[in-house]
């Protein structure tokens, strides 16, 4: 009972924020929003006892991704959040056509297609067994990404400086 | 929903509520008065006890400010986002009061309930910690971009890179600790230092503590690292435009956040609730936690009492050029050491029980200390009760010192290890000292533009 409540607030919450994130014209609104979002999201996970799917949501999508949103729109001349009157919804008819596409031929039948009387199997849901489970099979492919991920890191570090570079040639000149 | 359920966390939270801001204001009334002794002042020294002459060193003090943050004029900036003011100092304060619950901390409650109370017993208590640690930077870009003052905004935005920068070294510090006890909980992390086997009491645990508490202060905003709220360039930074309770609650924030981060650290390396005469009262290892955190906040304001603020490519250069490689290779540092040591007891081991298993040995003289030399193998291979390779040490450390050869070997390796980890890491320090020292000399930065 408690847990069907907490399971119905939560989803409401979830896709209040989703909706507000969308329509809200202030960006700044707008990412804020989509963390309540986020945050309801890792309620569900703690609610399904994925505790540490809930922390790492927290700590990727809040701490990471929204705070890099926020970067991004400082960077811009927005940063006041003053409304941003050319967001237009040109085109708005052929977006609502993809979304629904997506649900009736995608989600729909998979919806009806699961199977949601079948009892999940146990897992061991401990950080440590989780680990084994992730690691134990991937590590290689784990470290070939964590090796590109630092080589686009450092490229681009590497385009920005080279830019900047060009811009003061330039200037000289 | 039962009754019993609502009851249970009641127990768990309300000290924890209760507390810590009451230790708050104590740490306010110790921070005026420890700053005013470092400039030469003397500080709060009137109020006391009201209505008589009673002054207690002007304990009272903390009463009197909450008094008047109360009654102040709440001001709101004609132009500010009215729900963003309003939901910033709140939002300041709920992660803050959030994150005490993932500390060991445990109350003892002899008369209502048998055990102790721990308020979140995560598996995953450090990442928790780190994730909820992070909502602190929206607060503050909240504050500062709802003010619509200019202030206000570069304080926000110094705020968040600021604490993005600093989190990486503070998260990379603490990882050495999760792979010694190989596990996030920490409730297992203090119990896995009990008997003053505190991680600060190894090379790599002393780098990884000093790598940590310097990140905490700069994710706390405390001097040297006060730049969002640098008074002398920015006004107040994020809350300048905030006054009366708001004000109040974000003061209260901060000043919890230190708690808490300082729990963490006292967490991770210094031995949680673990002390001297520990097990003479139930309430000893709770004291001790919270004596410790004190220890660190002492520390802190005398570090604002002397140091100077950074600038900020000053602040940027150290986090990113010497903090983060420092511990990444002290992280390379403890994993190689720990697994070198770790190999050297157990091939003491081995000799010790195949010595023993080979019969009568005693053809000449007896060898001193094969009796703890052999407690240390049985500990550490797990036949006496559970497998700990710490108390192994131990025993083998006693036997050493009673003579026996093979722990002698033992102990020198071990000595050796150290005394290499703590040059390298010295020689690493100084090394990037030296890189990353900006080269902006202070009047070329102001003019730089």
């Amino acid at each position: 009972m408690t847990q069907e409540i907490t399971f119905w607030v939560l989803a409401v919450i979830a896709v209040l924020g989703a909706l507000v994130a969308v329509r809200r014209r202030n960006l700044i609104h707008g990412v804020f929003a989509l963390m309540i979002f986020f945050a309801a999201l890792a309620g569900l996970f703690l609610l399904l006892m994925a505790e540490f799917i809930a922390a790492v949501q927290i700590l990727v999508y809040i701490g990471a991704v929204g705070i890099l949103l926020l970067f991004a729109i400082m960077l811009t001349e927005r940063v006041t959040g003053d409304d941003a009157r050319d967001i237009t919804s040109r085109g708005s008819f052929w977006g609502w056509a993809a979304a629904l596409a997506v649900l009736v031929f995608l989600l729909l039948p998979a919806i009806q297609g699961a199977d949601l009387s079948q009892t999940a199997q146990p897992i061991n849901p401990s950080v440590k067994a989780l680990g084994h489970q992730m690691m134990d099979p991937y590590v290689v492919t784990l470290e070939v990404l964590a090796l590109l991920l630092t080589a686009a890191l450092i490229g681009a570090v590497a385009a920005s400086q080279g830019g900047e570079k060009k811009k003061e040639d330039t200037d000289d000149a | 929903m039962s009754f019993q359920l609502i009851i249970d966390i009641l127990i768990a939270t309300v000290p924890l509520l209760v507390i810590f801001p009451s230790l708050f204001a104590f740490t306010t009334w110790m921070e005026r008065k420890a700053l005013a002794r470092i400039q030469n002042r003397i500080g709060p020294n009137k109020i006391g006890v009201p209505c008589t002459r009673v002054s207690l060193f002007g304990l009272g003090q903390p009463a009197a400010d909450g008094i008047k943050m109360i009654f102040k004029e709440d001001i709101v900036p004609r132009g500010a986002d009215k729900l963003f003011h309003l939901l910033a100092p709140i939002l300041a304060l709920i992660p803050a009061m959030l994150i005490l619950c993932f500390l060991p901390l445990e109350f003892p409650w002899g008369k209502f309930m048998s055990g102790k109370v721990q308020a979140f017993m995560l598996d995953s208590a450090v990442i928790f910690f780190f994730a909820i640690t992070g909502l602190n930077t929206l607060a503050i870009f909240m504050a500062g971009w709802a003010s619509r003052n200019k202030y206000s905004l570069l304080g926000g935005m110094r705020a968040v890179a600021q604490m993005v920068s600093y989190e990486i070294p503070l998260v990379l510090s603490a990882v050495i600790v999760v792979m010694m006890v190989g596990s996030l909980n920490a409730k297992e992390i203090a119990d896995a230092q009990s008997g003053f086997n505190w991680f600060v009491f190894s090379p790599w645990g002393l780098a990884a503590f000093i790598v940590f508490f310097i990140a905490a202060l700069a994710e706390t905003n405390r001097s040297p690292f006060d730049l969002p709220e640098a008074e002398s360039e920015i006004i107040a930074g994020y809350f300048t435009e905030y006054s009366g309770f708001k004000f109040a609650l974000f003061f209260l924030g901060e000043y919890i956040a230190m708690f808490a981060i300082s729990g963490l650290a006292v967490t991770l390396f210094l031995g949680a609730g673990d002390g001297p005469f520990v097990d003479a009262a139930p309430w000893m290892p709770a004291m001790w936690f919270i004596a410790k955190i004190f220890g660190l906040i002492a520390v802190m304001i005398w570090l604002r009492g002397t140091l100077p603020r950074l600038r900020v490519d000053q602040l940027m250069a150290f986090a990113w050029k010497f903090l983060l490689p420092l511990s990444i290779f002290n992280i390379l540092l403890a994993g190689l050491s720990y697994f070198a040591l770790d190999a050297r007891v157990a091939n003491t081991t081995d000799d010790v029980i195949h010595y023993v298993n080979s019969g009568n040995p005693f053809a000449g003289v007896p060898e001193l200390g094969t009796n703890e030399a052999l407690m240390g193998a049985m500990i550490y291979r797990g036949m006496a009760g559970e497998q700990n390779p710490m108390a192994a040490k131990k025993w083998f450390l006693k036997a050493a010192l009673k003579g026996h050869p093979a722990s002698r070997t033992l102990v020198a390796w071990w000595l050796g290890i150290w005394v290499l980890s703590l040059v390298a890491l010295y020689v690493m320090a100084k090394g990037l000292n030296n890189l990353s020292r900006s080269t902006t000399k202070p009047r070329e930065y102001l003019y730089a533009e």
